[in-house]
């Protein structure tokens, strides 16, 4: 009789401290989730300040930045300016012919440019950049960081935000800056090749679409976005490095995961600046 | 050949590695100037623009940005949409003043709106000859909104559709008309008198009819014989108008010596004016003849006078004194 009685208790019992530690497992990974993203943000501000001062601009660290804007931007720049060429020339075909068909012809223009100038090529850079260099970047300072180079730096006189992560992070903000501006220029011309063909007589009717286009809003816009792809891109890896992540029972590997994080973070600025730009 | 210096070949890498960054950085820093420069340029910020006022009810579909077209091209934008004192909108309109040219004091300014696509704002200049327009000029924005145009249009066909309606109604007039037309068809196609019976009405008026058309052939045929006889004196070989035809002749031949006595008249008138001339002349004569034989005569009148005085046998008395 009593065991029965203290089964009944136990089963009446069971769901709620399930549900306790439910709450509890959920809270824990909420100020994991918010202890994390306050690392980020802090590593961030360091390296703000560190930019801002002038002794980051001197000589060790000034050629470690050159290095790292060189490691960057530099290999890909090519590639990839042929790659979102070509990637423009068909979406641009794809928009002008489909306007055309459509007696829409004035706004293909428009189109061109929000779609690829304004969206595409920033987004497409900053993901270039962080799978060719900055999560990579990480990956190296994250090992760096396990086998002692922090200490042993220390220990040299030298700091290791200064000396290793800022550089990283200037690059990587370099390259997505360099990469997303060549190739909204180089944009702008196909565009107008493949609306007004090998002349000059449509240059001022284009000017005034551009224009347009680019008041001041939409401008700042999409310089702060062009601005913030580069900043989650190049922070996130190197934050994530310099942390200690608990491993977690997931098959995806510590970088797959920082780049779905960044993702999600590109994925807040994209929206925002929609919001910004067409509500 | 003694081996390279590890440490030159590293300062040296280092030294060419720091100088491609710098000619990225020198790049980027072309391209963000340029951009600057030309986002700048195209948005008109060294151009020498004019303002022009433009006042409406209503700016729905007008934004900051927004081209003033003239015949398809942009010749001004939207600075500023506010709303004044008197509840009207001011829009305002830097035009450059290189296309200012183009706006004169007569011009026209319109605001449309159509279905699809934004809001439009044109100007019109119809007197190119006119002044030009001042810079400031405040003009009124006429606005054609199609949209605007739809409830009332909705209203319209509603209207046109209960008249539709009620005309097509059961006891409406197009399908009392139909009902109307159905008996006359059906009238018609009875074997009552067709026609004519569907016309009058009833068989009896249809017979009536019928024998009114016998007696109707019948009278034509007797006008027809009479027409006949008539022909025949009228036309015949003996007819009137051969008889006519001879008079005629007759006349003809009369009237040329009615012509030729009239000539022979003429003649006769023509020497009686000649004889009327020369009597008007002797009686102008015979004018002076008169006043000469007046003149001798009061002569002869004083002389006989003057004789009596002087006759010493000339009675005294003068007078006659009648009894």
């Amino acid at each position: 009789m009593a065991l029965r009685t203290l089964a009944i208790i136990v089963a009446m019992m069971t769901p709620a401290t399930a549900v306790s530690n439910a709450v509890l497992g959920a809270g824990r990974g909420a100020w994991r989730w918010l202890g994390g993203w306050w690392q980020v943000l802090f590593v961030g501000a360091q390296l703000a300040v560190l930019t801002l001062s002038p002794s980051s601009w001197r000589g060790h660290p000034r050629a470690q930045v050159l290095r790292q804007i060189d490691e960057a931007a530099a290999p890909g720049l090519p590639g990839f300016t042929l790659l979102m060429a070509l990637f423009n020339v068909v979406v641009i075909r794809i928009v002008v012919v489909t306007a055309f068909a459509y007696g829409l012809s004035q706004y293909a223009l428009d189109a061109v440019v929000r779609v690829l100038v304004l969206e595409l090529i920033p987004l497409a850079a900053a993901l270039y950049v962080a799978v060719e260099y900055s999560i990579a970047g990480g990956s190296q300072l994250y090992k760096w960081r396990r086998d002692g180079g922090p200490q042993r730096l220390r220990a040299a006189g030298g700091d290791p935000l200064a000396h290793e992560v800022l550089p990283r992070v200037l690059g990587a903000m370099f390259a997505v800056l360099l990469l997303a501006a060549l190739s909204c220029v180089i944009s702008l011309v196909l565009t107008y090749v493949a609306v007004h063909g090998f002349t000059t007589a449509g240059v001022a009717s284009f000017n005034r679409a551009v224009g347009h286009i680019f008041n001041p809003a939409v401008t700042l816009i999409f310089g702060l976005k062009t601005l913030l792809f580069a900043v989650a891109v190049s922070l996130l890896p190197v934050a994530n490095a310099l942390r200690d992540i608990e491993h977690r029972p997931s098959r995806t590997s510590v970088e797959l995961q920082g780049l779905v994080q960044m993702l999600v973070l590109m994925l807040g600025i994209e929206i925002a600046s929609l919001v910004g730009n067409y509500y | 050949m003694a081996p390279a210096d590890p440490d030159s070949t590293e300062a040296l890498n280092a030294r060419r590695l720091q100088w491609r960054a710098l000619l990225l950085l020198l790049m980027m820093a072309l391209i963000l100037v340029g951009s600057a420069l030309y986002l700048m340029w195209v948005r008109g910020a060294f151009e020498a623009t004019q303002p022009l006022y433009l006042t409406t009810d209503d700016s729905d579909g007008v934004s900051v940005g927004m081209d003033l077209t003239f015949a398809g091209f942009p010749i001004g934008r939207v600075r500023k949409i506010e709303l004044v004192g008197s509840g009207t909108v001011r829009i305002q309109v830097d035009v450059p003043v290189k296309d200012a040219h183009w706006l004169r004091v007569s011009s026209v300014y319109t605001l449309e709106r159509g279905l699809v696509g934004a809001a439009r704002l044109r100007a019109f200049t119809g007197i190119p000859d006119d002044a030009p327009l001042a810079a400031g000029a405040e003009r009124v924005v006429l606005r054609g909104d199609v949209s605007a145009e739809i409830p009332k249009m909705v209203s319209d066909a509603r209207d046109v559709l209960q008249n539709v309606a009620q005309l097509t109604a059961d006891d409406g007039a197009l399908g009392q008309t139909l009902v109307e037309l159905k008996t006359f068809s059906g009238r018609l196609n009875s074997a009552q008198g067709g026609l004519v019976g569907a016309l009058t009405g009833n068989a009896a008026d249809a017979r009536r009819v019928g024998e009114l058309l016998a007696q109707a052939n019948q009278v034509l045929r007797r006008v027809d014989a009479a027409v006949g006889k008539a022909d025949q004196q009228l036309l015949g070989r003996e007819g009137l108008v051969a008889d006519t035809q001879a008079t005629v002749r007759q006349l003809n031949g009369l009237l040329q010596d009615v012509r030729q006595s009239v000539q022979k008249v003429d003649a006769v008138l023509k020497e009686v004016q000649g004889v009327a001339g020369n009597a008007r002349e002797a009686t102008v004569n015979l004018g002076d003849l008169r006043a000469d034989v007046e003149s001798s005569l009061g002569k002869i009148d004083a002389l006989i006078t003057e004789l009596n005085r002087k006759w010493p046998f000339a009675p005294r008395q003068q007078e006659v004194t009648l009894p």
